[in-house]
């Protein structure tokens, strides 16, 4: 029973691989495809490179960005942003989110609230955070704790309901208290539903970190873009959109569905959001 | 171990969708004792759900009393175990920690209360198990360890509200038998609640027959133990417990 178990779990992971493999192929193949093209049609056309660079020019700008050092004080600054943001984001919105999911009267009076905030969640904040942070580190982590935030609380309220009411009953018959019910029912019980709405947080504050850069900062990618377009140096503005891209596709690949799969298919949970 | 006694016991509860007041349980008394195991049968709407959600403290009662050892109980607590219709198994946890939640919310260290859930374990049958996911087992055994997660906490009474109610009608013969075996090596006092007749005579030293919020009659059960279903299926004196009850049942 043992042996056969773990073969299968052996050669159903070597398939998982296999077709994981096969995925990324797929995935990449198109993005190739538009390179291919592009290495095509820029020199056929004799594209000026102030509106599009060829892509050797965009290979030399970040070569030269790797060398010099710049690529990388834009991209960790950008990271330290989203990353501070998004936890503080987390830690706000999680508590919140459940007080609303365990009391409905919470949850009826910031209801509205939410609604209107979320409109308005991300880059139209950018203007009055400058003023109340200043240009630069404050005001952008603000942003996106914003993006974060609303979309986490909300999941985290969602995620409170769908935890059937007999797991709290079992929970308080088996002796939990009110910190127990927290930390061994409410929270692992919504934690699918918060991972989600990180994933979907960290797509919003990923959009908007880069805005926010193009308006109040110095360093990061967005300034990056936005300092190279005033020397027309195209191949730096899309050398950049390539990085911001790839960065976003391996932090949701890499982090965020791992972490979603782990919670919702280990437990069996079915994701109703 | 302690004696569990509902005095003049009712509820009355508002109904938004009726737009009037409903009442559910009107008048139930009755004394269990220690050690004991009862049935609770009747139709559907009889309230008997009713009165094992008063009993672990899920709703509050509106008139008379529940009382543990003459000491009133309101909400729920870990002397009154639960066994639910639906498992109610925590799925983010372990079968091993499914079993130890009761020990470790009393605080007991991880080890020992890994030897405890281990031991219920045994008695289930479920040893192979520890390390699975509930949602990894069938409804069978997803409610044996429902079973033994409510024993390993030491209850004075344990709760069990139709059960075996959602598996297929040969497991559940298999987990009668079972519980019957596990009573019968443990003795903890049981209320059971269900509407199939032939179950609640299997299992229980009394049945409790109810009918619209009161208790219509009660018949105790004075069959040998142990029991298994090969021998009742013939015994007569089974045959003739269950028609009667059944014919209460259905006259309520």
């Amino acid at each position: 029973m043992q042996v056969t178990g773990s073969l299968k779990g052996r050669s159903s992971r070597l398939i998982r691989s296999v077709n994981s493999l096969a995925g990324a192929a797929m995935f990449v193949a198109p993005l190739l495809a538009l390179v291919a093209i592009w290495a095509i049609v820029v020199p056929l056309f004799n594209v000026n490179p102030r509106v599009f660079p060829p892509v050797a020019a965009v290979g030399a700008a970040a070569l030269d960005s790797i060398r010099d050092g710049t690529l990388f004080a834009h991209v960790g600054a950008s990271l330290l942003r989203v990353g501070l943001g998004t936890l503080i984001g987390i830690a706000a919105a999680v508590p919140l989110g459940i007080a609303m999911g365990v009391s409905p009267t919470v949850a009826a009076f910031l209801t509205p609230l939410f609604r209107f905030f979320s409109v308005l969640a991300g880059i139209a904040w950018i203007p009055i955070a400058t003023l109340w942070f200043g240009y630069g580190f404050g005001a952008i982590v603000f942003v996106i704790f914003n993006a974060v935030f609303f979309v986490v609380a909300y999941n985290t309220l969602l995620g409170v309901r769908t935890i059937p009411h007999t797991l709290r009953n079992a929970a308080a018959s088996l002796g939990a208290g009110r910190w127990a019910l927290l930390t061994e029912v409410l929270l692992p019980g919504a934690l699918p539903n918060i991972v989600t709405g990180i994933r979907t947080g960290l797509g919003f504050a990923w959009r908007g970190l880069i805005a926010a850069e193009m308006i109040a900062t110095n360093v990061g990618l967005g300034y990056m873009l936005f300092v190279a377009r005033d020397f027309y140096r195209t191949e730096v503005i899309v050398f950049g959109m390539i990085v911001i891209g790839v960065l976003w596709l391996l932090i949701d690949r890499l982090l965020l569905v791992p972490l979603e799969r782990a919670t919702i298919e280990r437990w069996g949970m079915v994701r109703r959001a | 171990m302690k004696t569990l006694s509902l005095r003049n016991l009712g509820k009355t509860y508002f109904d938004p969708y009726a737009g009037a007041h409903v009442t559910a349980v009107h008048d139930v008394s009755l004394d269990v004792e220690p050690g004991e195991f009862i049935s609770v049968v009747g139709p559907s709407g009889c309230g008997k759900t009713t009165i094992l959600n008063m009993i672990a403290g899920f709703i509050p009662y509106s008139k008379g009393d529940i009382l543990l050892d003459g000491k009133p109980v309101h909400g729920p607590g870990p002397e009154r175990g639960v066994v639910f219709q639906s498992f109610a198994l925590f799925p983010w946890k372990t079968v091993l920690d499914n079993v130890g939640f009761g020990p470790k919310m009393r605080g007991v260290p991880k080890a020992e209360r890994d030897r405890i859930a281990r031991e219920y374990l045994a008695l289930a049958g479920l040893s192979h198990a520890a390390h699975r996911y509930p949602n990894e087992l069938s409804g069978g055994m997803q409610q044996r360890v429902g079973v033994v997660r409510a024993l390993a906490n030491n209850p004075d009474v344990l709760l069990m509200d139709e059960p075996f109610a959602s598996v297929d009608a040969q497991t559940r013969m298999t987990l009668q038998e079972e519980l019957t075996r596990i009573w019968q090596e443990r003795k903890p006092t049981v209320i059971f609640i269900t509407h199939d007749v032939p179950e609640a005579v299997f299992l229980a030293n009394r049945v409790v027959v109810l009918s619209k919020g009161r208790v219509l009659d009660e018949i105790a059960v004075d069959l040998p133990r142990p029991r298994v279903w090969d021998d009742l299926v013939k015994d007569d004196r089974f045959k003739q417990l269950s028609a009667r009850v059944l014919q209460m049942v259905r006259a309520a």
